[in-house]
């Protein structure tokens, strides 16, 4: 009886347990895997998370004018799973905690993320390629060192003649 | 009269839930968004009701699979104008994971005119519920 009347009281007080969500604000859990937000500047176009994604959202291509690659990823396709974010070297690719996902039909083709990696030319023979991301030389490399800068800024085939000299 | 009844319509939809072959994720957070008091949809006025007769917002879940295309399609039939269609979960919308399978006829919006798409795997229900906001939104426009 005590601990019913002890329940009885507690609520009496708590008030409503309803979330005012759509009048007011709400919570959000810590580590909610929302839509996905790309960073361009550390991409290295490696392609994983377009190999990994579940529902296919992801593509990564040249784009007409073969001026840099273009990376799209459609919302309406993506199942929030976040095996892009695990498997991204850079970690690039990030799962935000934003969960507004309505839209109205004639967005639905709009709504997408999208980024662009503009090629940079090799510094020895000026061949397009993509940029290195300082991301990618922090996870390679214990110490970014001069030499290693240097070699950042050529293409993989001038980077081979460079170590065999 | 008529006049009366589309100012009242305006502020109680009613929804109805039809699973084109969805997993239940979605469902599942359906009848979270309806039954459990924490989210409580019938503050904005909705109420699912179980007749397709009786329907204002039609919510649908699923990839629309290939045993169940022609049911959902006279379901729909069965709807009367005006009603306004949500997509909810990436299946009906794009046929997320479920995509070019051989038992899949999806996307839903190649046989039914969708208006909201409320995409996730599954939606959060507070993302449901903006979805349903923005169907009220488009239904008092309809009437």
């Amino acid at each position: 009886m005590a601990s019913f009347l002890k329940i009885a009281l507690r609520n009496l007080f708590k008030g409503p347990t309803t979330d005012p969500y759509p009048f007011g604000e709400t919570f959000v859990p810590k580590g909610l895997r929302g839509k996905a937000k790309y960073n361009a500047a550390a991409c290295i176009a490696c392609r994983m998370c377009e190999y990994v994604c579940a529902g296919g959202a992801i593509q990564i291509r040249e784009v007409a004018d073969k001026s840099g690659l273009e990376f799209i990823l459609w919302h309406n396709t993506c199942t929030f799973c976040g095996l892009c974010e695990y498997y991204c070297p850079t970690k690039a690719i990030r799962l935000t905690e934003d969960y507004h996902t309505a839209h109205r039909q004639e967005d639905k083709y709009r709504y997408v993320e999208k980024g662009f990696i503009k090629y940079v030319n090799c510094a020895e023979c000026g061949t397009p390629m993509v940029p290195i991301s300082p991301e990618l030389l922090q996870r390679a490399y214990r110490q970014v060192n001069r030499e290693i800068e240097r070699l950042r800024h050529l293409c993989p085939k001038c980077r081979q003649k460079r170590a065999l000299r | 009269m008529t006049k009366l009844l589309s100012k009242i319509a305006k502020r109680s939809p009613w929804l109805y839930r039809i699973n084109a072959g969805s997993c239940n994720g979605c469902d599942v957070e359906l009848a979270t968004t309806a039954c459990i008091p924490r989210y409580d949809v019938e503050r904005l006025g909705c109420k699912y009701c179980g007749s397709p007769k009786h329907a204002d917002i039609v919510l649908i879940t699923g990839p629309l699979t290939a045993r169940v295309r022609e049911k959902v399609l006279r379901l729909y039939e069965e709807i009367p104008d005006p009603k306004v269609t949500v997509a909810i979960g990436v299946c009906p919308i794009s046929g997320g994971v479920f995509r070019d399978s051989y038992a899949i006829t999806g996307p839903i919006d190649n046989y039914i005119p969708v208006d909201v798409n409320v995409p996730g795997c599954p939606p959060r229900p507070q993302a449901i519920i903006d979805g349903i906001i923005e169907a009220i939104k488009i239904w008092e426009t309809r009437l």
